[in-house]
């Protein structure tokens, strides 16, 4: 063959080969999202508001995340995500102070524009105690918020703030529109106006909310699309597990989290995709009263803590789909999660072992409290603990009224409940590990704990920041004070025409339904 | 007569300041700080936002205080504003009240529709195969739950079939088509389960009423079966059928919460125990009132009812 032959077969071989080799590369990853569509989305609570900040129940971001665009939006470990943010960047130019840069261009649902003047009032409508904001206690720090210019605000602190841009991350920092928030009074709760991707349509209470498209929302995707990609999504409130699953399996709903027993059925069937979160929250676990006996006593703390089998418990009551804790309250997926920290687990001996350092070795007895629905796991606890000799004396009362009574009340040495996500550590740092938080039962003044504490609110610099709330760990996890057992995980169940769904997931574990979009 | 249904409606009155009164009392006596149960676990307020609360709800008054001032309001016609929304009460729980109306009206009618026919077929064929068939169906309605029939039917008319929506409300004004496909299987789920009951009972009061002198006489004077039935036997066999057709309003309102939160229904009983559980004392209060003004009326009622059916009974 000739010099030119061989060159042109061989060009002609890589052609081919290349084609050949792109032809079977991941199609996922070339397909382009389609525009327009109706979502349907179920969920088991009912909004207690569609405002951010006037909402008082953990469910309601489900809904008023659709609707809003965060000052510092985060992704799923908490970290700060200025792309999707309504600050394109920030500067902390000295402790106290806080300065962000905000993207222009941007309106809310009712043509207002976006600027500083809009931060400043969404923040003062926080601090404003007749608004009765669920997020004015995190906010509290914050002095005074001056309009540098139209696009450059600036927060005058009453003092370091650590937990900044978390907390904007969070109910406080969604932008509601001045202009509507003025006009709407009492009734603005359900008829809110952000800048978010959905503008709401169509609320009837107790059954569904319906949102559109916000045709000109500032945000589009890596191609330039313009977002979102649906133009109409609902979300249904269906309460009944059964029913979601119905619903789920009958094509009447598009996405749903599904319960545990239901998880190996969607994973296992080809019609549908199923994404998972671990560390949803903390599906179970242990907590003292420190300042009541016997639980004053660190020993028989640890004791109880080292008789728990977790694995059990998983098996039994969470279908095997939970996960073991490694680490304390602040969960995996987050930055601040470190398994690294010694904490107690399953050990007969190592039980045995710090009864008889307490002072007990045949076991006492202990008044545990519970709520409801950790009825089954509490009696599987009780005949672990009976198995070192410690008698437990299990009080069940409705959710409300367990928590109250071992908060509030402080009636009992140990509760045995479950909690949300939290990632920011300060969240649950200042609510249960400082001597005087509402969910630190026994209250007993501990100096080093709460220098810990400030230090972490403090500090800026995540890598600070993780090392002051490891130190914080040794001490929960090492005396015994807030001791997970497992972890929760969410599946996101969603028929296959459902794409984006690797993104469903918020910094709390909770549905964010902005980038997602349908195949047909 | 006029007089008896004015006295009647009078006496509404001080039964539903004693029902509101007794219920109120029973939410405040519930174990537990009310505003902590309207924050619910896990978002944290700090203790003057709670004060603030706390005194915006009047939750600091003696009891009766709190009362009053309810009372004060309703007279007026303002039933308040849900502690949890700030939505309005009397429009939140008209609209939910509509709701279950409806779908208890048409399971209140599908149960008297099986009922009925099925009673009066059981006493005339009685100790037949039909009527072994009748009692079997209806021992059954009895003992099986609600919730679990419906989530039967769910499982196969839904998922498996495919025929009928599973959960869901669809008013009548949008879609009377669908509005009827989702009312199907709540309504029959909640009608069925009481319709043994009115079974038979037309069964057994129809039976006690043929055998009696007059409808032997009718039979001897060559009247055929069906005239002696429905024309002479029927209309003394249905009073304590009505009776327990105005009761099924009331077992209907209760069975109701549980079909409701079953099918995703936006209706009253779901509201009110949700309500309940929240603390969220202006809805329960609203919704308790409304509840036992329908209740007093299904009674007032039934009691015209007896009048209409039979003439031998005057109120005076």
């Amino acid at each position: 063959m000739s010099a030119n032959g061989i060159r042109r077969t061989l060009s002609l071989a890589v052609t081919l080969a290349a084609g050949l080799v792109l032809s079977h590369g991941p199609a996922q990853a070339q397909e382009k999202p389609r525009t327009g569509g109706h979502l349907r989305v179920a969920w088991s609570q009912f909004p207690t508001s569609l405002d951010a900040v006037l909402g008082r129940a953990g469910g309601d971001a489900y809904y008023w995340r659709q609707i809003y665009d965060q000052l510092v939006d985060a992704d799923e470990s908490l970290q700060p995500a200025p792309s999707s943010s309504l600050a394109e960047s920030w500067e902390v130019p000295n402790p106290k102070t806080l300065i962000f840069k905000l993207r222009k261009g941007v309106t809310f649902h009712d043509g207002t524009p976006f600027n500083a003047a809009a931060v400043k009032f969404n923040i003062e409508r926080v601090l404003d105690p007749e608004t009765k904001a669920t997020p004015k206690a995190a906010f509290e720090v914050i002095e005074s918020v001056t309009v540098v210019n139209e696009h450059t605000v600036r927060f005058n602190l009453k003092r370091p703030w650590g937990a900044a841009l978390s907390m904007l991350a969070d109910r406080g920092g969604a932008m509601n529109s001045p202009t509507a928030v003025k006009k709407g009074g009492k009734e603005y709760g359900f008829a809110p106006v952000g800048t978010g991707p959905f503008k709401v349509a169509e609320v009837v209470p107790g059954s569904h909310v319906r949102f559109v498209r916000y045709e000109n929302y500032w945000r589009k995707d890596k191609q330039g699309t313009p977002l979102p990609y649906l133009d109409e999504l609902t979300i249904k409130f269906i309460r009944d597990d059964t029913v979601l699953v119905s619903a789920l399996r009958a094509g009447e709903i598009d996405l749903a989290y599904v319960p545990y027993n239901d998880a190996e059925a969607f994973q296992n069937d080809p019609k549908f995709n199923v994404r998972v979160f671990e560390g949803g929250g903390i599906a179970f676990l242990v907590t003292f009263n420190l300042a009541k006996p016997p639980m004053d006593n660190v020993n028989l703390r640890l004791a109880v803590s080292y008789a728990i089998d977790p694995e059990a418990i998983n098996k039994a009551v969470d279908f095997n789909r939970a996960i073991v804790a490694k680490a304390g309250m602040w969960p995996v997926r987050s930055w601040v999660y470190d398994p690294s920290v010694p904490r107690p687990h399953y050990s007969l001996e190592k039980a045995h072992e710090y009864l008889k350092k307490g002072g007990k070795p045949d076991g006492f007895e202990l008044d545990v409290v519970t709520w409801t629905n950790h009825q089954p796991a509490a009696e599987i606890v009780r005949a672990q603990l009976a198995k070192v000799g410690i008698k437990v004396n299990l009080h069940v009362f409705a959710v409300g009224p367990a928590t109250e009574k071992f908060f509030g009340g402080r009636e009992f040495p140990a509760f045995l409940t479950s909690w949300s996500r939290y990632p920011e550590p300060d969240w649950i740092g200042s609510l249960s590990y400082k001597s005087d938080g509402y969910y630190n039962a026994g209250k007993v003044p501990n100096a080093v704990m709460d220098k810990l504490l400030e230090d972490g609110a403090s500090a800026y610099d995540i890598a600070k920041r993780k090392a002051i709330y490891r130190k914080v760990n040794e001490i929960v996890l090492g005396e015994a004070w807030y001791v997970p057992m497992l972890y929760g995980v969410s599946f996101a169940a969603a028929p296959k025409k459902v794409g984006g769904l690797e993104t469903v997931f918020g910094w709390d574990a909770k549905m964010d339904l902005r980038l997602l979009w349908l195949r047909q | 007569m006029r007089t008896f249904i004015l006295q009647r409606l009078m006496q509404f009155i001080p039964v539903l300041i004693l029902i509101t009164m007794l219920v109120f009392s029973l939410l405040l006596a519930i174990p537990g700080d009310p505003v902590r149960a309207l924050i619910g676990p896990g978002e944290a307020l700090d203790a003057s936002q709670i004060q603030v609360l706390r005194k915006e709800y009047h939750l600091d008054e003696p009891v009766l205080v709190q009362y009053g001032i309810w009372l004060a309001n309703v007279v007026r016609g303002d039933l308040g504003r849900s502690n949890q929304t700030q939505r309005r009460v009397l429009a939140e729980v008209s609209f939910r009240a509509l709701v279950t109306a409806q779908f208890g009206l048409v399971a209140w009618v599908l149960s008297v529709l099986i009922a009925v026919p099925a009673g009066i077929l059981s006493a005339v064929y009685r100790g037949s195969r039909l009527d072994l068939l009748s009692t079997v169906i209806s021992i059954g309605g009895v003992a099986i739950p609600g919730f679990w029939l419906g989530i039967l039917l769910i499982l196969l008319f839904g998922v498996r079939l495919g025929w009928l929506p599973t959960q869901g409300y669809v008013s009548l004004a949008e879609s009377p088509v669908q509005w009827l496909r989702h009312m199907a299987l709540p309504a029959f789920s909640l009608g069925v389960t009481g319709s043994a009951l009115i079974m038979r009972q037309t069964r057994s009061a129809l039976l006690e009423v043929l055998a009696q002198d007059y409808v032997r006489t009718a039979r001897a004077k060559g009247l055929s079966g069906r005239a002696v039935v429905w024309v002479h036997a029927l209309r003394n066999a249905l009073l304590p059928v009505v009776t327990i057709m105005g009761l099924e309003i009331g077992r209907i309102f209760a069975g109701a919460v549980v079909i409701e939160t079953l099918f995703s229904i936006p209706g009253m009983g779901r509201l009110m125990v949700e309500s309940v559980f929240q603390r969220d004392f202006p809805v329960v209060q609203g919704c308790v009132l409304l509840m036992a003004v329908a209740v007093l009326f299904a009674n007032f009622f039934t009691d015209i009812a007896y009048t209409l059916l039979d003439p031998r009974i005057k109120y005076d």
